[in-house]
């Protein structure tokens, strides 16, 4: 046949199936269009495990703890935000209708981080460290030095809020021969920054050991066993001053979940330095399993200890008593206010202290505030009795609930959690690919941060209670990354295996980069694939060097 | 198979024009088998390709994608009737349930309101070599999408008693925006590819 014929013949043929079958050929092309158009926000990959056998030993990368790129990429999110601007900017945190929850923020970024700190233990430059020193440095900033830009100021004298000096019992006209000052911003008043505080210092001891904070969280330790087991002048009573074991803030009003941080970082001060003071919450303690409950044995949304200034009782239905759990004003019943968020917060920080109580409430807690959206989603309720309203305080409940889940094991519940909120934002990479964000600026810009960091919180393998004790005095002896070219890497892996002698690293690299190790006593060696790849170099800084070109590597140090 | 018998297939399929009652596909034990048979087969389907995490793109709360999974319900209605359609949105949706995370949702409700997408799609037929009836199962598999959706909603408002504000940000706006063009796309693309597959690998499955 003649090709043009043929031609002619084909292209007919092709036309013919165009004009028969339009419909089908426009859907199949706009799918295609649309499919391309939408191209993203799938899965980040994996970290890559694998199995070496170094002189007959075997590691198997899968037994050790491990983060991935995108959880790295949101603590570079985070880092930028913390430490590339001075102490007083708050430059993308979007937080100007929301400041008196900054140091909220600022606390949680420590904790998670934490989390983040134990996943690579191995790896503790200055990139960590500045990071967790950043937060604590913007927590404590002072009105004097930062003007309206400090936490002092956005926190505690703002013109938002009324009051900022206290005295107990009489706070109108104190008697200063009969009542107690509980103070100001650095105060026992101030419970929602001291004991966040105290445990940031805490926790910056227990990850970097540098003795910075010591003398001020004991300070602190002291000001809380003041509080909690004399009437504030020193004469022992028990319940301390308000009676109660706990701490109020907004001041006349104590919380569980506020008390819980306090709670935490006494014991962790107590397993750090060999003290005793933890029995200073046995009183507190019991009274919230005990009197700050709701019906169903869940913690109460606050217990006032007595009337705060300017308190307005409820035009309908039933008073608010004092002292007493605070009332659901709306239902007018009289019956206890409550909140997811405060809920699972309790719960998970209170886990390593009573974990009976735990795992008893929090099975109660899902079945109390949780909802399935659909199989594959649940959400968490800030108010059980009020399922209806939606706000911030009900994504808060959320942020809450998954590391709660995760840290209970309750991975599937965690993973429901998780496709309920973030199917729902973009994920963002940075155009160098070093950070990876959230965004939220459509919905509530200034949930970006706590979204993105609720989300490295409900994946991190460590979870609050691997926080709980202090590390071993021989894990400071452990060879460790003493420096690196931090920009350039992804620390995926970095667990000094003590049982074996050897340091596991499994980390990406961006651009030729050297990481440097500490605590070796004699030259290693790196292994991959189970062969010899590097003889590491001594530096005159006495640390062994290490420099890998851009890949991906999971190597074992001996 | 002969070119000849693959005609014949054709042919039977384009002018047949069978009773209403005879959609449900479950007449005689034979054809009851049959439409059990699809349905198990759609319901795998729609579990494993559930599974699969999907690209999107939101803006602001409206999503943009494409959701496979949705439009394997509305075709096994369209190729097997009301009946198939509802037991593999129904089944479907249990298997994924059970799978993803174990969990049965409210009773099962949800799970029928997806069946009832299929059974909405499956109640009028369609010649799948005619680029006007797959235009109508497009139309078709959107009603039924919305009608599946409503049910969901209120099943959640009504039933489960979450938030109504999260249930339009976070659940029907996103759901609608991303289900609506995915079933209207790809049910004319996988009931035309079923009919390929069909006529060349068993085409006395086409004859109703």
């Amino acid at each position: 046949m003649d090709s043009r014929l043929l031609e002619c013949s084909v292209r007919g043929v092709y036309l013919a199936f165009l004009q028969k079958n339009k419909f089908f050929v426009c859907a199949v092309a706009a799918t295609i269009v649309l499919t391309g158009m939408t191209f993203g926000n799938l899965p980040g990959p994996a970290t890559q495990t694998g199995v070496q056998v170094v002189n007959g030993v075997v590691y198997n990368f899968a037994d050790y703890p491990a983060l991935n790129h995108e959880q790295l990429g949101i603590f570079n999110y985070l880092d930028h935000l913390v430490v590339d601007q001075s102490y007083g900017s708050w430059d993308g945190w979007y937080a100007e209708n929301f400041h008196g929850l900054l140091h909220y923020i600022l606390a949680f970024l420590t904790y998670i981080s934490s989390g983040m700190f134990e996943t690579t233990p191995g790896y503790r430059t200055d990139y960590y460290r500045e990071f967790a020193w950043g937060l604590l440095q913007r927590m404590n900033t002072s009105e004097s030095e930062w003007n309206d830009t400090s936490i002092e100021y956005l926190e505690w004298n703002h013109p938002d809020y009324k009051y900022n000096q206290y005295w107990y019992p009489n706070a109108e006209s104190p008697n200063v021969t009969v009542d107690v000052y509980t103070g100001g911003f650095r105060g026992p008043a101030n419970i929602m920054w001291t004991g966040h505080y105290g445990l940031m210092e805490a926790l910056y001891e227990r990850n970097f050991n540098t003795g910075e904070t010591f003398n001020e969280l004991t300070w602190f330790i002291n000001d809380w066993n003041n509080s909690l087991t004399t009437d504030g002048r020193g004469n022992p009573q028990a319940g301390g001053i308000w009676k109660i074991g706990l701490i109020p803030c907004e001041p006349y009003i104590a919380f569980v979940n506020c008390n819980s941080i306090p709670m935490f970082a006494t014991y962790l001060y107590d397993d750090m330095y060999a003290t005793d003071f933890q029995h200073i919450w046995d009183y507190g303690l019991n009274f919230s399993n005990k009197v700050a409950q709701d019906e169903y044995g869940l913690f109460a949304n606050g217990y006032y200890v007595q009337q705060p200034l300017g308190y307005q009782q409820p035009t309908q239905g039933a008073e608010q008593p004092f002292p007493g759990n605070a009332i659901d004003r709306q239902s007018g019943d009289g019956s206890p206010s409550v909140s997811g968020y405060i809920e699972a917060w309790a719960l998970m920080f209170l886990e390593p202290i009573q974990s009976n109580e735990t795992i008893h409430d929090y099975p109660i807690f899902l079945d109390v505030y949780g909802r399935d959206i659909s199989g594959d989603r649940f959400c968490i309720l800030g108010n059980y009795r009020h399922p209806e309203t939606y706000g911030v305080t009900d994504m808060l409940a959320n942020f809450y609930a998954m590391p709660l889940a995760n840290q209970r094991g309750d991975l599937v519940t965690g993973q429901r959690i998780r496709n309920f909120l973030y199917s729902n934002f973009n994920k963002i990479w940075s155009a160098d690919g070093r950070r990876m964000w959230y965004d939220a600026t459509s919905l509530i810009p200034f949930l970006q941060a706590p979204l993105s960091a609720a989300w490295l919180w409900g994946t991190t393998p460590k979870v609050i209670r691997d926080l709980f004790d202090a590390r071993p005095t021989e894990f400071w002896d452990y060879p460790y990354i003493s420096h690196a070219n931090d920009s350039s890497i992804w620390v995926y892996q970095a667990t000094w295996d003590s049982t074996k002698s050897a340091f596991i690293l499994n980390v990406g690299v961006d651009q030729t980069a050297t990481l440097s190790f500490s605590n070796f006593g004699h030259q290693p060696k790196a292994y991959a694939g189970g062969a010899l790849y590097q003889d590491l170099t001594l530096a005159i800084s006495g640390e062994y060097a290490l420099t890998l070109t851009p890949g991906t590597y999971q190597i074992v140090i001996i | 198979m002969t070119e000849s018998e693959t005609q014949e297939a054709k042919e039977v399929v384009a002018t047949s024009k069978p009773s209403r009652s005879s959609r449900l596909y479950v007449q005689s034990g034979p054809l009851l088998a049959w439409t059990i048979i699809y349905s198990i087969l759609g319901a795998v389907i729609f579990a494993l390709a559930s599974l699969i995490p999907m690209p999107f793109v939101m803006a602001w709360l409206f999503r943009f994608g494409i959701v496979p999974a949705t439009a394997v319900i509305a075709v096994a209605g369209a190729i097997r009737g009301p009946v198939a359609g509802f037991l593999t949105g129904y089944l479907g949706t249990l298997i994924y349930d059970m799978i993803s995370a174990g969990v049965v949702v409210t009773m099962t409700v949800p799970a029928a309101a997806w069946g009832i997408l299929g059974l909405i799609v499956g109640l009028t037929r369609y010649d799948f070599t005619k680029g006007r009836s797959l235009a109508k199962l497009s139309v078709m598999s959107v009603v039924a999408y919305v009608v599946a959706l409503v049910i969901l909603l209120l099943i959640g408002l009504r039933v489960e008693i979450y938030p109504t504000l999260a249930a339009m940000v976070f659940f029907l706006v996103p759901m609608l925006t991303a289900g609506i063009p995915s079933v209207f796309l790809l049910s004319p693309i996988y009931a035309r590819a079923w009919y390929i597959f069909t006529v060349k690998a068993r085409p006395s499955q086409l004859v109703p």
